[in-house]
């Protein structure tokens, strides 16, 4: 999958550095897109009851749904993580040393409020943080979409409060998309899901990467996988070489 | 500033005069009396309390709440329990509260779907009427709810803006088969360090109506007093509601042993160092005298 992979446009590199993400418009499409969305269907299916009942003992959120082990119930979620709409703007911005560190194959329900509020994933002193945020459905402006504060990545951005509603939060941007569309974000930035008021649940799978140390390295982690990672350049990313 | 004690239970032993039903946190032969709590109010300075029913959600299992409450008018309000076959809640709720002091009540179950990705009527929920009851009878609802409908709570905090209601116990909503009894005699609840109300309850904080306990820390923390290992949960509670909606609990009479009432007072003191005077009197019986109307003492 790697070699296939380009590097971002000068405006992609740009818009990383100075804002801090990059909407990736239809990354996935076509047949590969319904085979990821049947795959999302089936796993959510095999899954939620054993979900339900995590939720009735305490022991999952009720105000999301992730599937848990994806990468070993389907292929499509390994190839989805080295993915050349993607890949190459993630060792372009790493200076190729991308490390996955796993996957959320993520549904939200329909609920009054957000499930989650306004945030950075780390602190600056994390080596550089990137999640992909795919729509595995369209997700319309007011149904849960991602936001994010352009320029909050960077080093003196802020001070930022945490404002009760997602639209209060002064210079954000709503980052609605259709099916396919991937969110390539630093994960220093503040971000969250804007709340939905729909009737219609969202769909997405959050990819989380790492600009490899040794510390984040587990070789482990995904040898579950391992028969799906046979070059170099995957098993670097997945941690299996250190 | 005033110091309210803002949850904790006393009952007499089961008799003819103070029926209660009987439990294993609460044999029928033990007694935890509203005296014996006085003395630890006058030693460690609290001036008011919140009593909040055992044993039982029957009128007249209210006896000795209701004798506390009428004996002691200026230093408590009390919270009651409504039976889960209540035929009508709303008289049972009506004739707890004519004496005065009952000024809400506590609820363990919303009633609806489990599952979360269905859509919700709150009007279908079976708790329904309890909540629109309180809203009309300004009754505050004080919730200790199961995890399987913490998802609920939003649709009806967002239906009645004007009902006041107070989560227990950091907010925590015990998941099923969880709870146990320690070898302190207290409440065990087993609960993942990653806080699932993080999620749920803590994302209400947008709505003015609600306010958190910071009480209970013994049953859910891995760590003995002062529990720092849930220093976390209460900043977060603390960046979320602010102090003018957290308020201080002992959830007496579990912690009379371990830790003890008076290192219970002090508790806020280590887990949320960094707050001000003011935010920490907030904490400490501010908030609940303005958000439960507890009465002006002379």
């Amino acid at each position: 999958m790697g070699t296939e992979a380009v590097g971002p446009t000068p405006e992609q590199k740009m818009q990383w550095e100075e804002e801090g993400y990059v909407v990736l418009e239809n990354a996935l499409h076509g047949a590969q897109l319904q085979r990821l969305q049947a795959a999302f269907d089936k796993a959510t299916v095999e899954c939620k009851e054993d979900w339900l009942q995590r939720v009735a003992r305490g022991e999952a959120q009720p105000t999301f749904f992730d599937i848990p082990d994806p990468l070993e119930r389907d292929e499509i979620f390994v190839d989805i993580v080295d993915h050349p709409s993607w890949f190459g703007l993630l060792q372009d911005f790493t200076g190729g040393e991308t490390l996955f560190l796993g996957p959320q194959v993520r549904s939200v329900p329909v609920w009054p409020v957000s499930y989650t509020g306004w945030h950075p994933d780390v602190p600056l002193s994390n080596p550089l943080h990137i999640k992909v945020q795919i729509y595995v459905e369209d997700v319309s402006k007011n149904s849960g979409e991602f936001a994010f504060v352009p320029g909050s990545h960077r080093a003196g951005s802020g001070p930022y409060a945490r404002p009760k509603l997602g639209e209060s939060m002064p210079g954000h941007r709503r980052l609605p998309g259709r099916a396919g569309t991937a969110i390539v974000f630093n994960s220093y930035g503040w971000h969250t899901a804007m709340d939905n008021a729909t009737t219609t649940p969202r769909r997405s799978i959050i990819l989380i990467y790492e600009k490899r140390t040794p510390e984040k390295v587990r070789p482990d982690a995904f040898k579950a996988i391992a028969r799906l990672c046979t070059t170099p350049e995957r098993r670097a990313l997945f941690g299996m070489e250190v | 500033m005033v110091r309210i004690d803002a949850h904790l239970h006393v009952f007499a032993k089961a008799s003819d005069q103070f029926p209660r039903t009987a439990t294993d946190l609460a044999p029928g032969a033990r007694e935890e009396s509203v005296e014996k709590f006085l003395n630890c109010m006058e030693k460690h300075a609290i001036d008011q309390a919140m009593l909040v029913q055992l044993g039982g959600a029957q009128i007249g299992e209210h006896a000795y709440l209701q004798h506390c409450l009428k004996t002691y008018s200026d230093r408590f309000l009390g919270i009651g329990l409504i039976p889960s076959d209540c035929p009508d809640p709303k008289s049972h709720m009506d004739r707890l509260a004519e004496g005065g002091g009952i000024v809400g009540f506590r609820l363990g179950t919303l009633g609806g779907p489990r599952d979360p990705f269905a859509p919700v009527d709150v009007r279908t929920l079976e708790s329904y009427p309890i909540w629109r009851h309180a809203a009309e009878r300004d009754y505050v609802l004080w919730l200790y709810l199961r995890a399987a409908d913490a998802h609920l709570t939003a649709y009806l905090v967002e239906a009645f803006p004007q009902v006041r209601v107070v989560f227990n116990h950091l907010g925590i909503c015990p998941g099923e088969g969880k709870f146990r009894i320690d070898e302190h005699g207290r409440p065990r609840i087993e609960t993942p360090s990653y806080n699932p109300s993080q999620h749920t309850v803590y994302r209400l904080a947008r709505y003015e109506n609600v306010a958190v306990l910071l009480s209970g820390q013994y049953a859910f923390a891995k760590e003995d007093y002062p529990y720092g290992d849930l220093m976390g949960w209460h900043r977060t509670l603390y960046n979320d509601f602010g102090p003018d909606r957290l308020m201080w609990a002992s959830d007496a009479p579990w912690i009379y042993e371990k830790p003890g009432y008076g290192p219970l007072t002090e508790l806020i003191d280590a887990l949320l160092p960094q707050i001000s005077q003011s935010e920490k009197a907030a904490i400490m019986g501010g908030t609940a005298q303005r958000f439960l109307r507890f009465p002006q003492r002379p």
